[in-house]
Protein backbone atom coordinates (compact mmCIF):
# COMPACT_ATOMS: atom_id res chain seq x y z
CA UNK A 1 0.00 0.00 0.00
CA UNK A 2 1.48 3.40 -0.93
CA UNK A 3 2.30 5.84 1.81
CA UNK A 4 -0.02 8.84 1.82
CA UNK A 5 1.53 11.83 3.54
CA UNK A 6 -0.14 13.72 6.37
CA UNK A 7 0.27 16.94 4.41
CA UNK A 8 -1.97 15.55 1.66
CA UNK A 9 -4.39 13.51 3.72
CA UNK A 10 -5.25 16.18 6.29
CA UNK A 11 -6.58 18.84 3.85
CA UNK A 12 -8.25 16.16 1.73
CA UNK A 13 -10.08 14.89 4.83
CA UNK A 14 -11.22 18.40 5.76
CA UNK A 15 -12.72 18.75 2.27
CA UNK A 16 -14.32 15.28 2.51
CA UNK A 17 -15.93 16.11 5.87
CA UNK A 18 -17.12 19.44 4.51
CA UNK A 19 -18.59 18.04 1.29
CA UNK A 20 -20.27 15.19 3.20
CA UNK A 21 -21.88 17.59 5.67
CA UNK A 22 -22.98 20.05 2.98
CA UNK A 23 -24.64 17.26 1.03
CA UNK A 24 -26.42 16.11 4.17
CA UNK A 25 -24.44 12.89 4.56
CA UNK A 26 -21.44 11.90 6.64
CA UNK A 27 -17.79 12.22 5.70
CA UNK A 28 -17.41 8.47 5.15
CA UNK A 29 -19.15 8.45 1.78
CA UNK A 30 -16.59 10.95 0.48
CA UNK A 31 -13.38 9.86 2.20
CA UNK A 32 -13.60 6.19 1.15
CA UNK A 33 -13.63 6.84 -2.62
CA UNK A 34 -10.95 9.52 -2.18
CA UNK A 35 -8.67 7.26 -0.13
CA UNK A 36 -8.97 4.49 -2.72
CA UNK A 37 -8.11 7.00 -5.47
CA UNK A 38 -4.97 7.85 -3.47
CA UNK A 39 -4.02 4.19 -3.60
CA UNK A 40 -5.25 3.04 -0.18
CA UNK A 41 -6.75 -0.44 -0.21
CA UNK A 42 -10.56 -0.25 0.13
CA UNK A 43 -10.71 -2.36 3.30
CA UNK A 44 -8.22 -0.06 5.07
CA UNK A 45 -10.22 2.93 3.80
CA UNK A 46 -13.44 1.44 5.22
CA UNK A 47 -11.77 0.77 8.59
CA UNK A 48 -10.44 4.33 8.89
CA UNK A 49 -13.73 5.81 7.75
CA UNK A 50 -15.77 3.96 10.35
CA UNK A 51 -13.53 5.41 13.09
CA UNK A 52 -14.12 8.93 11.81
CA UNK A 53 -17.87 8.16 11.75
CA UNK A 54 -17.76 7.66 15.55
CA UNK A 55 -16.25 11.14 15.95
CA UNK A 56 -18.63 13.04 13.67
CA UNK A 57 -21.82 11.27 14.75
CA UNK A 58 -21.06 11.52 18.48
CA UNK A 59 -20.11 15.18 18.09
CA UNK A 60 -23.33 16.16 16.37
CA UNK A 61 -25.54 13.76 18.36
CA UNK A 62 -24.37 15.49 21.53
CA UNK A 63 -26.08 18.79 20.72
CA UNK A 64 -29.33 17.16 19.57
CA UNK A 65 -29.60 15.01 22.69
CA UNK A 66 -29.07 18.03 24.92
CA UNK A 67 -31.82 19.82 22.95
CA UNK A 68 -34.22 16.95 23.88
CA UNK A 69 -34.98 16.08 20.28
CA UNK A 70 -33.36 12.63 20.26
CA UNK A 71 -35.51 9.76 21.56
CA UNK A 72 -33.25 7.62 23.80
CA UNK A 73 -35.70 4.70 23.92
CA UNK A 74 -36.13 4.49 20.16
CA UNK A 75 -32.33 4.69 19.89
CA UNK A 76 -31.67 2.04 22.52
CA UNK A 77 -34.20 -0.40 21.08
CA UNK A 78 -32.97 -0.08 17.50
CA UNK A 79 -29.28 -0.17 18.48
CA UNK A 80 -29.69 -3.82 19.48
CA UNK A 81 -30.32 -4.54 15.81
CA UNK A 82 -27.89 -2.15 14.13
CA UNK A 83 -24.95 -3.36 16.26
CA UNK A 84 -25.62 -6.99 15.38
CA UNK A 85 -25.85 -5.90 11.74
CA UNK A 86 -22.57 -3.99 11.89
CA UNK A 87 -20.74 -7.03 13.30
CA UNK A 88 -22.15 -9.13 10.44
CA UNK A 89 -21.34 -6.48 7.84
CA UNK A 90 -17.73 -5.98 8.95
CA UNK A 91 -17.12 -9.72 8.89
CA UNK A 92 -18.48 -9.90 5.35
CA UNK A 93 -16.06 -7.15 4.31
CA UNK A 94 -13.13 -9.11 5.77
CA UNK A 95 -14.20 -12.19 3.82
CA UNK A 96 -14.96 -10.83 0.35
CA UNK A 97 -12.72 -9.54 -2.43
CA UNK A 98 -12.53 -5.77 -3.05
CA UNK A 99 -14.52 -5.65 -6.32
CA UNK A 100 -18.00 -6.33 -4.94
CA UNK A 101 -17.29 -3.78 -2.18
CA UNK A 102 -16.76 -1.07 -4.81
CA UNK A 103 -19.99 -1.99 -6.56
CA UNK A 104 -22.07 -2.20 -3.36
CA UNK A 105 -20.56 1.08 -2.17
CA UNK A 106 -21.55 2.76 -5.43
CA UNK A 107 -25.07 1.34 -5.29
CA UNK A 108 -25.66 2.37 -1.65
CA UNK A 109 -24.29 5.83 -2.33
CA UNK A 110 -26.56 6.14 -5.36
CA UNK A 111 -29.61 4.99 -3.37
CA UNK A 112 -28.82 7.42 -0.54
CA UNK A 113 -28.34 10.13 -3.13
CA UNK A 114 -31.78 9.48 -4.61
CA UNK A 115 -33.32 9.43 -1.13
CA UNK A 116 -31.73 12.78 -0.30
CA UNK A 117 -32.67 14.37 -3.60
CA UNK A 118 -36.27 13.23 -3.81
CA UNK A 119 -37.01 12.47 -0.17
CA UNK A 120 -39.96 14.43 1.07
CA UNK A 121 -40.17 15.15 4.75
CA UNK A 122 -43.83 14.49 5.28
CA UNK A 123 -45.33 14.92 8.70
CA UNK A 124 -45.46 11.79 10.82
CA UNK A 125 -48.50 9.57 10.37
CA UNK A 126 -51.10 9.93 13.02
CA UNK A 127 -52.70 6.50 12.79
CA UNK A 128 -53.13 4.25 15.82
CA UNK A 129 -50.06 2.78 17.47
CA UNK A 130 -49.77 -1.02 17.31
CA UNK A 131 -49.59 -3.04 20.54
CA UNK A 132 -45.95 -4.07 20.20
CA UNK A 133 -44.68 -0.54 19.64
CA UNK A 134 -46.89 0.64 22.51
CA UNK A 135 -45.38 -2.06 24.74
CA UNK A 136 -41.94 -0.76 23.73
CA UNK A 137 -42.95 2.73 24.93
CA UNK A 138 -41.75 4.24 21.66
CA UNK A 139 -43.28 7.68 21.87
CA UNK A 140 -42.30 11.08 23.11
CA UNK A 141 -42.33 14.80 22.59
CA UNK A 142 -39.84 17.47 21.64
CA UNK A 143 -39.79 21.25 21.63
CA UNK A 144 -40.01 22.44 18.02
CA UNK A 145 -38.50 25.92 17.77
CA UNK A 146 -39.83 26.57 14.27
CA UNK A 147 -43.42 25.59 15.04
CA UNK A 148 -43.11 27.22 18.46
CA UNK A 149 -44.72 24.30 20.25
CA UNK A 150 -44.01 20.91 21.76
CA UNK A 151 -44.68 18.14 19.25
CA UNK A 152 -46.02 14.86 20.66
CA UNK A 153 -45.64 11.71 18.60
CA UNK A 154 -46.08 7.94 18.75
CA UNK A 155 -43.90 5.60 16.74
CA UNK A 156 -45.41 2.63 14.94
CA UNK A 157 -44.46 -0.70 13.36
CA UNK A 158 -41.33 -1.36 15.45
CA UNK A 159 -41.66 -5.05 14.50
CA UNK A 160 -40.91 -4.06 10.91
CA UNK A 161 -38.41 -1.29 11.68
CA UNK A 162 -36.19 -3.55 13.81
CA UNK A 163 -35.22 -6.15 11.17
CA UNK A 164 -34.73 -3.35 8.64
CA UNK A 165 -32.38 -1.63 11.08
CA UNK A 166 -30.38 -4.86 11.21
CA UNK A 167 -29.95 -4.51 7.44
CA UNK A 168 -28.96 -0.84 7.86
CA UNK A 169 -26.36 -2.02 10.40
CA UNK A 170 -24.98 -4.51 7.88
CA UNK A 171 -24.55 -1.70 5.34
CA UNK A 172 -22.81 0.51 7.93
CA UNK A 173 -20.42 -2.23 9.04
CA UNK A 174 -19.82 -3.50 5.52
CA UNK A 175 -18.96 -0.14 3.98
CA UNK A 176 -17.65 1.82 6.96
CA UNK A 177 -20.24 4.56 6.63
CA UNK A 178 -22.94 5.87 8.96
CA UNK A 179 -25.69 4.82 6.51
CA UNK A 180 -27.72 7.67 8.02
CA UNK A 181 -29.88 8.09 4.91
CA UNK A 182 -31.02 4.46 5.18
CA UNK A 183 -31.75 4.75 8.91
CA UNK A 184 -33.70 7.99 8.47
CA UNK A 185 -35.79 6.40 5.72
CA UNK A 186 -36.73 3.52 8.04
CA UNK A 187 -37.56 5.91 10.89
CA UNK A 188 -39.63 8.18 8.63
CA UNK A 189 -41.47 5.80 6.37
CA UNK A 190 -41.82 2.64 8.45
CA UNK A 191 -41.95 3.90 12.02
CA UNK A 192 -43.59 7.26 11.38
CA UNK A 193 -41.21 9.33 13.49
CA UNK A 194 -41.18 13.10 12.94
CA UNK A 195 -38.26 14.09 10.63
CA UNK A 196 -36.31 15.90 13.37
CA UNK A 197 -36.57 12.99 15.77
CA UNK A 198 -35.65 10.49 13.09
CA UNK A 199 -32.53 12.40 11.93
CA UNK A 200 -31.21 13.07 15.40
CA UNK A 201 -31.96 9.62 16.79
CA UNK A 202 -30.31 8.06 13.75
CA UNK A 203 -27.26 10.20 14.51
CA UNK A 204 -26.98 8.71 17.99
CA UNK A 205 -27.45 5.16 16.69
CA UNK A 206 -24.71 5.68 14.09
CA UNK A 207 -22.04 6.14 16.80
CA UNK A 208 -22.48 2.79 18.58
CA UNK A 209 -23.08 0.99 15.29
CA UNK A 210 -19.77 2.33 13.98
CA UNK A 211 -18.08 1.23 17.20
CA UNK A 212 -19.17 -2.38 16.67
CA UNK A 213 -17.81 -2.33 13.11
CA UNK A 214 -14.59 -0.56 14.16
CA UNK A 215 -13.88 -3.26 16.78
CA UNK A 216 -13.92 -5.93 14.09
CA UNK A 217 -11.58 -3.90 11.87
CA UNK A 218 -9.23 -3.13 14.78
CA UNK A 219 -8.72 -6.80 15.61
CA UNK A 220 -8.26 -7.57 11.90
CA UNK A 221 -5.34 -5.09 11.91
CA UNK A 222 -6.97 -2.83 9.33
CA UNK A 223 -6.85 0.35 11.40
CA UNK A 224 -3.64 2.14 10.49
CA UNK A 225 -3.01 4.84 13.14
CA UNK A 226 -0.86 6.85 10.72
CA UNK A 227 -3.81 7.14 8.33
CA UNK A 228 -6.37 7.48 11.10
CA UNK A 229 -4.85 10.61 12.70
CA UNK A 230 -5.21 13.02 9.76
CA UNK A 231 -8.52 11.52 8.61
CA UNK A 232 -10.28 11.70 12.00
CA UNK A 233 -9.05 15.24 12.63
CA UNK A 234 -9.72 16.47 9.11
CA UNK A 235 -13.22 15.02 8.83
CA UNK A 236 -14.17 16.32 12.28
CA UNK A 237 -13.06 19.85 11.31
CA UNK A 238 -14.66 19.70 7.85
CA UNK A 239 -17.96 18.28 9.10
CA UNK A 240 -18.13 20.85 11.91
CA UNK A 241 -17.62 23.71 9.45
CA UNK A 242 -20.04 22.19 6.91
CA UNK A 243 -22.81 21.65 9.46
CA UNK A 244 -22.46 25.19 10.79
CA UNK A 245 -22.67 26.60 7.27
CA UNK A 246 -25.56 24.34 6.24
CA UNK A 247 -27.93 25.54 8.98
CA UNK A 248 -27.41 29.15 7.89
CA UNK A 249 -27.81 28.45 4.23
CA UNK A 250 -31.14 28.57 2.46
CA UNK A 251 -29.83 28.24 -1.08
CA UNK A 252 -30.79 24.84 -2.50
CA UNK A 253 -28.48 25.27 -5.51
CA UNK A 254 -25.37 24.96 -3.36
CA UNK A 255 -26.67 21.80 -1.75
CA UNK A 256 -27.46 20.34 -5.16
CA UNK A 257 -23.90 21.05 -6.24
CA UNK A 258 -22.57 18.98 -3.33
CA UNK A 259 -25.11 16.25 -4.05
CA UNK A 260 -23.81 16.22 -7.61
CA UNK A 261 -20.29 15.50 -6.31
CA UNK A 262 -21.69 12.49 -4.44
CA UNK A 263 -23.35 11.25 -7.64
CA UNK A 264 -20.01 11.38 -9.47
CA UNK A 265 -18.34 9.45 -6.63
CA UNK A 266 -21.10 6.81 -6.70
CA UNK A 267 -20.80 6.25 -10.44
CA UNK A 268 -17.01 6.29 -10.30
CA UNK A 269 -16.93 3.61 -7.58
CA UNK A 270 -19.32 1.38 -9.50
CA UNK A 271 -17.33 1.74 -12.73
CA UNK A 272 -14.10 0.83 -10.94
CA UNK A 273 -15.79 -2.17 -9.34
CA UNK A 274 -17.19 -3.42 -12.63
CA UNK A 275 -14.02 -2.84 -14.67
CA UNK A 276 -11.76 -4.35 -12.04
CA UNK A 277 -7.98 -3.86 -12.03
CA UNK A 278 -8.21 -1.82 -8.83
CA UNK B 1 -51.11 19.59 22.43
CA UNK B 2 -49.38 22.92 22.63
CA UNK B 3 -46.91 24.01 25.25
CA UNK B 4 -44.85 27.13 25.56
CA UNK B 5 -41.59 26.18 23.86
CA UNK B 6 -39.66 28.42 26.23
CA UNK B 7 -40.67 26.22 29.11
CA UNK B 8 -38.74 23.33 27.56
CA UNK B 9 -39.18 19.58 27.66
CA UNK B 10 -38.73 19.27 31.40
CA UNK B 11 -41.79 21.19 32.46
CA UNK B 12 -44.84 20.45 30.34
CA UNK B 13 -47.65 22.66 31.52
CA UNK B 14 -50.33 20.09 30.83
CA UNK B 15 -48.43 16.99 31.89
CA UNK B 16 -49.66 14.70 34.64
CA UNK B 17 -47.64 14.31 37.82
CA UNK B 18 -46.20 10.98 36.66
CA UNK B 19 -45.23 12.40 33.29
CA UNK B 20 -43.63 15.33 34.93
CA UNK B 21 -41.40 13.19 37.10
CA UNK B 22 -40.22 11.11 34.19
CA UNK B 23 -39.59 14.01 31.84
CA UNK B 24 -37.68 15.84 34.54
CA UNK B 25 -35.37 12.92 34.99
CA UNK B 26 -35.08 12.57 31.21
CA UNK B 27 -34.08 16.21 31.09
CA UNK B 28 -31.09 15.52 33.30
CA UNK B 29 -30.20 12.32 31.46
CA UNK B 30 -30.25 14.02 28.07
CA UNK B 31 -27.68 16.48 29.36
CA UNK B 32 -25.48 13.74 30.85
CA UNK B 33 -25.58 11.60 27.70
CA UNK B 34 -24.98 14.64 25.49
CA UNK B 35 -21.98 15.78 27.50
CA UNK B 36 -20.49 12.29 27.66
CA UNK B 37 -20.44 12.21 23.87
CA UNK B 38 -19.09 15.74 23.52
CA UNK B 39 -16.36 15.41 26.15
CA UNK B 40 -15.32 11.95 24.91
CA UNK B 41 -14.85 13.15 21.34
CA UNK B 42 -13.05 16.32 22.45
CA UNK B 43 -10.61 14.39 24.68
CA UNK B 44 -9.96 12.02 21.80
CA UNK B 45 -9.28 14.84 19.34
CA UNK B 46 -7.02 16.63 21.85
CA UNK B 47 -5.02 13.41 22.32
CA UNK B 48 -4.59 13.00 18.55
CA UNK B 49 -3.52 16.64 18.12
CA UNK B 50 -1.08 16.34 21.06
CA UNK B 51 0.39 13.20 19.52
CA UNK B 52 0.96 15.05 16.25
CA UNK B 53 2.53 18.08 17.94
CA UNK B 54 4.82 15.86 20.02
CA UNK B 55 5.78 13.91 16.90
CA UNK B 56 6.52 17.15 15.06
CA UNK B 57 8.75 18.45 17.87
CA UNK B 58 10.59 15.11 18.00
CA UNK B 59 11.10 14.38 14.34
CA UNK B 60 9.89 17.39 12.29
CA UNK B 61 7.51 14.98 10.60
CA UNK B 62 3.84 14.23 11.13
CA UNK B 63 3.74 10.64 9.99
CA UNK B 64 3.26 7.60 12.18
CA UNK B 65 4.07 4.21 10.86
CA UNK B 66 3.14 1.52 13.28
CA UNK B 67 0.57 -1.17 12.93
CA UNK B 68 -2.08 -2.36 15.32
CA UNK B 69 -2.11 -6.02 14.49
CA UNK B 70 -4.52 -8.48 15.99
CA UNK B 71 -5.18 -6.37 19.07
CA UNK B 72 -8.55 -5.58 20.54
CA UNK B 73 -9.18 -2.27 22.26
CA UNK B 74 -8.27 -3.45 25.75
CA UNK B 75 -5.04 -5.11 24.63
CA UNK B 76 -4.15 -1.91 22.80
CA UNK B 77 -4.70 0.27 25.86
CA UNK B 78 -2.92 -2.21 28.18
CA UNK B 79 0.07 -2.41 25.85
CA UNK B 80 0.49 1.34 25.64
CA UNK B 81 -0.03 1.89 29.37
CA UNK B 82 2.50 -0.83 30.18
CA UNK B 83 5.08 0.84 27.93
CA UNK B 84 4.30 4.19 29.51
CA UNK B 85 4.75 2.69 32.98
CA UNK B 86 8.23 1.58 31.93
CA UNK B 87 9.06 5.17 31.15
CA UNK B 88 8.64 4.75 27.40
CA UNK B 89 6.54 7.83 26.80
CA UNK B 90 6.11 8.24 23.08
CA UNK B 91 3.84 10.25 20.79
CA UNK B 92 2.24 7.01 19.60
CA UNK B 93 0.99 6.42 23.13
CA UNK B 94 -1.16 9.53 22.81
CA UNK B 95 -2.36 8.56 19.34
CA UNK B 96 -3.35 5.06 20.44
CA UNK B 97 -5.09 6.49 23.50
CA UNK B 98 -6.90 8.98 21.24
CA UNK B 99 -8.22 6.13 19.09
CA UNK B 100 -9.14 4.14 22.21
CA UNK B 101 -10.93 7.13 23.74
CA UNK B 102 -12.90 7.63 20.53
CA UNK B 103 -14.05 4.01 20.58
CA UNK B 104 -14.88 4.11 24.27
CA UNK B 105 -17.06 7.23 23.97
CA UNK B 106 -20.23 5.53 22.61
CA UNK B 107 -19.55 2.61 24.96
CA UNK B 108 -19.57 4.88 28.02
CA UNK B 109 -22.74 6.51 26.71
CA UNK B 110 -24.50 3.12 26.64
CA UNK B 111 -23.15 2.31 30.12
CA UNK B 112 -24.56 5.58 31.48
CA UNK B 113 -27.92 4.89 29.79
CA UNK B 114 -28.10 1.50 31.50
CA UNK B 115 -27.47 3.00 34.93
CA UNK B 116 -30.18 5.53 34.16
CA UNK B 117 -32.79 2.99 33.05
CA UNK B 118 -32.00 0.72 36.02
CA UNK B 119 -31.42 3.10 38.89
CA UNK B 120 -33.35 6.26 38.02
CA UNK B 121 -36.31 5.05 35.95
CA UNK B 122 -36.41 1.45 37.26
CA UNK B 123 -37.55 0.57 33.77
CA UNK B 124 -36.64 -3.12 33.56
CA UNK B 125 -37.67 -3.50 29.95
CA UNK B 126 -35.16 -0.89 28.85
CA UNK B 127 -32.58 -2.04 31.39
CA UNK B 128 -32.62 -5.40 29.59
CA UNK B 129 -32.44 -3.81 26.11
CA UNK B 130 -29.53 -1.61 27.17
CA UNK B 131 -27.81 -4.58 28.79
CA UNK B 132 -28.07 -6.49 25.50
CA UNK B 133 -26.50 -3.54 23.64
CA UNK B 134 -23.77 -3.27 26.27
CA UNK B 135 -23.01 -7.01 26.22
CA UNK B 136 -22.82 -7.07 22.41
CA UNK B 137 -20.47 -4.08 22.43
CA UNK B 138 -18.34 -5.63 25.19
CA UNK B 139 -18.14 -8.81 23.16
CA UNK B 140 -17.04 -6.82 20.10
CA UNK B 141 -14.38 -4.96 22.10
CA UNK B 142 -12.97 -8.26 23.38
CA UNK B 143 -12.91 -9.92 19.95
CA UNK B 144 -9.72 -11.77 19.15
Amino acid sequence: MPHVSFELLFPVSIVAGFVGAMAGMGGGVVIIPVLTLLGVDIKHAIAISILSVIATSSGSASAYIRDHITNLKVGMFLEMFTIAGALTGARITLAVSPRPLYIIFGLVLLASWLALLFGSHKLAHTGPQDKFTHWLELEGSYPDRVLGQTVHYKARRAYFGAPLMYLAGIIAGLLGIGAGAVKVLIHDLIMGLPPKVSTTTSNMIIGVTALAGASVYLVAGLIDPGLAAPVILGIAIGAFAGTRLLVRMSNQAVRRFFLFILLILAVEMMVRGIRGGL
Amino acid sequence: MTDDPKIGAGKHAGATAGDLGETKREFDMDAVVGYILLIGVLISLVLVVSALIWRWIDTRALSFDYKLTGMNLFQLVLDEVRLAAHGMLRPRLLLSLGIAMLMLTPYIRVLASMVYFMAALKNWKYSVFTAIVLLTLTYSLFLR
